[in-house]
């Protein structure tokens, strides 16, 4: 019961197949006839993967108490890290600081602070067990989530800070909030959205003024809401203003990829081009046009779904869909059958931030998504990416073995 | 607890449906654009990288009818410069300058223009010498960067001989694009400009190849593109014409020492153009290459016109050389007969109340038909004129084929005029002319205009007994794989003139060179009959034109030419021993002198 061994292979299966199918993809990037850079990173993907897979099974023999308890410092480890990173990290692209070089190795503790944030908001809900949280419980959970989010947006990296925001919202959905009351938390994102024109800002804020009425919420929360909401919609505006000029570019490409075919709309265009042009059967190895010559962006990275999509057509593409689905359905049964508060907590906010990396990869280089800079999970060449996902899956093989016994 | 695990399961089950309907969200636009668009997408990713670059197809030869090769082909080459060759700004003008021999200015505009694509070159210099490219060669690592490219281009013969028939080649203009099947012709593709090469110019210019390159994404050509198979060019038809350069070359040689003049010589059996000579001529080979603006401005502003074709859209007053026609015509309508005689000619003569004079002022008194046309007495042909009156002279000159192109080979031709009573009538108004207008028109003056090539062609039919042939420069067109064809001999009309009238104009005309008395005795050959006529056109514009109508032998006619020689004076005097030596050259070529 105990072995390594007892390894779950709808976890294992599909996460090893998606980081081979990875490694192809980087491997076919190697033929870029314009940059060298590309040839030879495979090898580099390999190593990280087994590196990755010793980390996996490193995890199966960690207790799992082991990570109940240390969850406060490994988040108090991360939060000093993200915070150090932007006093000594390297910049990364579009002049972020994301990195931390130890040697030939980038560390991005980001990618670590997302489980850490996992474990400390899971521990943290675990002491109720199973009682949802009153209000002031539910607001530790908010600055939990809030300060790596805002060490993430300073580097400045949207995407990820938004990883940090869907953990927190996930598990307070999980351990039980009112769906009513989380979308009353999600209330004021919609509200920054809307902001953009003063018609559906005003739209929104009737419908959520009746809505409170028909719920009968209580008095004060329904006004502290309502004003929350106008101060976000007022306050948009004046955000957007202070947003990064490649932020900004970024979002109105996503919502116009045209309005600039040679600057900022060029990836999703060309990375839509290279998916459309493999058809269903793809180009075949080396063979795709839109990655061997250059005209697909960051291909190896942010765009190696692209490059799969190029060159093994809509059933390579379907096929890593597939994977993702059986290891996120498999994760979300693991999460549901374990009773005990923090390992279904822990397991949960893993599932999320999977799917949530999966679904923005993949609908960015398709065009439903804004550029992020987002990794597709085992397949995006990045070492801490590659061996985050790895610890991830380790972990929830491990919640798997040992949920009866915890 | 069991609160709890129920919401779990109820949880779970939501975020697996929610998980599943976006990625079927996916998998729908990816299946939008991987099945539903594949082909736009894969036109658009083609577009992307490869580049479609046309390989222009040679041209056809032309060759004369001994099958002497006229126009051929030869390169051309351009000097440019590749940006992403050469590190820096190109550092080394004055040395290249002084290499290829143009200014530094021109040079530098061009390298310091705004680069667009590193990778594609810039043309510098076009049209520069063979010499220019060795230097090049040799220096090459001094001057980074700097390569050359050739094209074909056309080689005319030497001296512009020929220029007008052969017309030049050049980069096609947007108005001709847009008039022209879009798919053969494309922007920027050379085209016949003028002369056989732009009548001949679908079969001339065979068919373009075209070469797919690879293109990265700066721009970077890597080389042929592996999944499009390159389309070799197909060289073009080879013309053979019916022209003998040898008759063409002397007459182009003869007409040389005049301001302008024409020439076009016919064999009269079938209507071939054995000569075809417009002067003075252009530089086509220049015209071929790079047209400098100096060079155009200097053929534009050419007081001579040189790009005026003179043999078939030339037009001129005929003169004594259309007096066959005029006498032929009294005779088909039997209002007068070969031995009338009227009013002696004493140099001048009142019709109305107007003098009307003779070429030859002490005149040439009391003549019949025969007579007047041997001494060309413009006294006869007034009278002859009034006597039939216009009607019927139009009617038998444009029986003749005057007033109307000929149909030739060619891209242009002006059809000339011959007034009518209509015409008359629509330019004057109805009735308002002088009914005298007949008189000068029976002598070939007044509004009459004809082309050197129409009169050559009633000449020809006049020497083979009345059939008017199309005149053809083309014999016959010979595809790259040997396939022939051969243009056919065509039928216009046939004089409407009977045997004799026929057989009695030959007499005169023969009477003209061969007579003592004759005007034409300059075009006389020993052991050669030869029948002609000789004009003297008047000019507003200056001193007489001078020609000469003639075919040879009379018995068995082999050739017939028209001839003229702008303000050179008497046909007799000039026109007609140019003839003469055109005739020579060709039956010698032919074998019968």
């Amino acid at each position: 019961m105990k072995s390594i061994f007892s390894i779950d292979p709808l976890i294992f299966v599909p996460a090893l197949l998606l980081s081979v199918i990875g490694i192809i993809g980087i491997y076919s990037t190697g033929f870029n006839t314009e940059i060298a850079f590309y040839k030879g990173m495979y090898v580099k993907q390999i190593y990280w993967l087994i590196m990755g897979l010793i980390l996996f099974f490193t995890m199966m023999v960690i207790p799992l108490r082991f990570h109940e308890i240390f969850a406060y410092i490994y988040y108090l480890i991360a939060i000093i890290m993200l915070a150090g990173v932007l006093w000594f990290g390297t910049a990364g692209g579009a002049k972020a600081m994301r990195w931390f070089s130890i040697g030939v190795f980038n560390l991005q503790p980001a990618e670590f602070a997302k489980i850490a944030l996992v474990f400390a908001i899971a521990r943290f809900l675990a002491h109720y067990k199973g009682k949802f949280p009153s209000t002031p419980g539910v607001i530790v959970v908010l600055a939990l989530g809030l300060i790596p989010f805002g060490l993430v947006v300073k580097q400045p990296d949207l995407g990820t800070a938004l990883v940090f925001g869907v953990i927190t919202m996930f598990l307070l959905y999980w351990a039980g909030l009112n769906s009513f009351h989380l979308f009353l938390f999600i209330s004021p994102t919609i509200s920054m959205i809307a902001a953009f024109n003063p018609i559906p800002l005003a739209i929104f804020i009737f419908l959520l003024v009746v809505s409170l009425l028909i719920a009968r919420t209580d008095l004060k929360v329904s006004v502290g809401v309502i004003i929350i909401n106008i101060l976000f919609g007022i306050l948009t505006p004046v955000l957007w203003n202070k947003l990064h000029d490649y932020q900004k570019l970024r979002i109105l490409t996503f919502l116009d990829p045209g309005r600039d075919p040679r600057g900022a709309g060029y990836q999703i265009i060309q990375s839509k081009i290279a998916i459309g042009a493999g058809g269903l059967f793809g180009k075949g190895i080396g063979m795709g046009t839109q990655t061997k010559l250059a005209y697909l962006p960051t291909q190896h990275t942010d765009f190696i779904f692209s490059v799969i999509g190029e060159e093994f057509g809509f059933l390579g593409a379907v096929i890593i869909i597939l994977l993702f689905t059986i290891l996120l359905i498999r994760g979300i049964t693991i999460a549901a059958k374990t009773r005990k508060g923090f390992l279904g907590l822990v397991a949960g906010g893993f599932v999320a931030i999977i799917a949530f990396q999966v679904l923005v990869n993949i609908g960015m280089t398709v065009g439903l998504m804004p550029v992020t800079g987002l990794p597709l999970p085992f397949v995006s060449y990045g070492g801490t990416s590659m061996i985050a996902f790895w610890v991830i899956v380790g972990i929830l093989t491990a919640i798997n073995r040992d949920w009866r016994s915890y | 607890m069991a609160k709890r695990s129920k919401i779990s399961d109820i949880r779970a089950k939501h975020t697996i449906i929610a998980l599943l309907i976006l990625f079927l969200i996916l998998t729908g636009r990816l299946f939008s654009l991987q099945v539903v668009s594949h082909s736009y997408y894969r036109q658009i990713s083609e577009n992307n990288s490869i580049r479609m670059v046309p390989i222009a197809a040679p041209r056809g030869f032309i060759k004369d009818r001994n099958g002497k090769p006229l126009v051929t082909n030869r390169a051309l080459y351009t000097i440019s410069y590749l940006p992403y060759m050469s590190d820096a700004k190109f550092r080394h003008i004055d040395y290249l300058a002084d290499l290829i021999g143009v200014d530094r200015q021109l040079l530098e505009e061009k390298l310091n223009a705004p680069i667009r694509n590193r990778y594609e070159p810039i043309k510098l210099v076009r049209g520069v010498d063979f010499g220019v490219i060795c230097k090049i060669e040799e220096n090459s690592e001094k001057i980074p960067g700097i390569i050359y490219q050739t094209e074909i281009t056309r080689q005319y013969p030497a001296d512009g001989y020929g220029s007008h028939l052969f017309g030049y080649v050049g980069e096609i203009s947007d108005a001709e694009l847009r008039k022209r099947d879009p798919n053969i012709y494309k922007s920027g593709c050379i085209i016949g400009i003028g002369g056989l090469e732009e009548e001949y110019d679908k079969v001339l210019r065979g068919r373009d190849g075209v070469e797919y390159l690879e293109v990265a994404a700066s721009g970077k050509i890597l080389g042929r593109s592996p999944y499009r198979e390159s389309v070799p060019p197909q060289v073009g038809s080879e013309l053979i014409l019916n022209i003998d350069w040898k008759t063409q070359c002397v007459a182009e040689s003869l007409l040389s020492g005049y301001i302008g003049g024409a020439a076009v010589a016919i064999d009269p059996s079938n209507g071939e153009v054995i000569a075809f000579v417009s002067k003075p001529n252009f530089d086509n080979n220049a015209f071929a290459g790079v047209i400098s603006e100096e060079l155009w401005a200097s053929v534009a502003n050419d007081t001579t016109h040189p790009l005026l074709n003179r043999a078939c859209v030339g037009t001129y007053p005929p003169g004594s050389i259309f007096k066959p026609i005029t006498a032929a015509a009294a005779l088909e309508s039997d209002s007068v007969s070969i031995n009338d005689k009227f009013q002696p000619c004493y140099g001048s003569m009142r019709f109305g109340n107007r003098i009307f004079k003779c070429w030859k002022p002490s005149g040439h008194g009391r003549l019949d038909m025969l007579g007047a046309i041997i001494q060309s007495c413009d006294i006869y042909f007034y009278q002859v004129g009034k006597i039939i009156g216009l009607d019927v002279w139009a009617k038998y000159s444009k029986g003749c084929g005057f007033g109307e192109r000929t149909d030739l080979d060619y891209p242009s031709e002006s059809s000339g005029l011959s007034p009518s009573r209509e015409y008359l009538d629509r330019k004057y108004g109805a009735g308002d002319w002088s009914r005298l207008l007949i008189l000068n028109l029976a002598i070939g003056q007044g509004e009459l205009l004809v082309t050197p090539l129409q009169m050559a062609v009633f000449y020809s039919a006049l020497a083979n007994g009345g059939t008017v042939y199309k005149p053809r420069l083309v014999n016959k067109i010979i595809s790259p794989d040997g396939e022939i064809f051969k243009t056919k001999t065509e039928v216009l009309r046939s004089l409407p003139f009977s045997a004799s009238t026929i057989s009695f104009l030959v007499k005169a005309l023969t009477a003209v060179v061969e007579d003592p008395a004759g005007t034409g005795a300059a075009a006389r050959i020993p052991s050669i009959t030869v029948a002609g006529k000789t004009g003297t056109a008047q000019n507003p514009h200056g001193l007489e034109h001078s020609w000469f109508c003639c075919f040879a032998p009379v018995e068995d006619p082999k050739i017939a030419v028209a001839i003229i020689a702008e303000n050179a004076g008497h046909g007799s005097a000039h026109a007609a021993p140019i003839a003469r030596e055109i005739v020579k050259a060709y039956l010698s070529s032919i074998g019968v002198l």
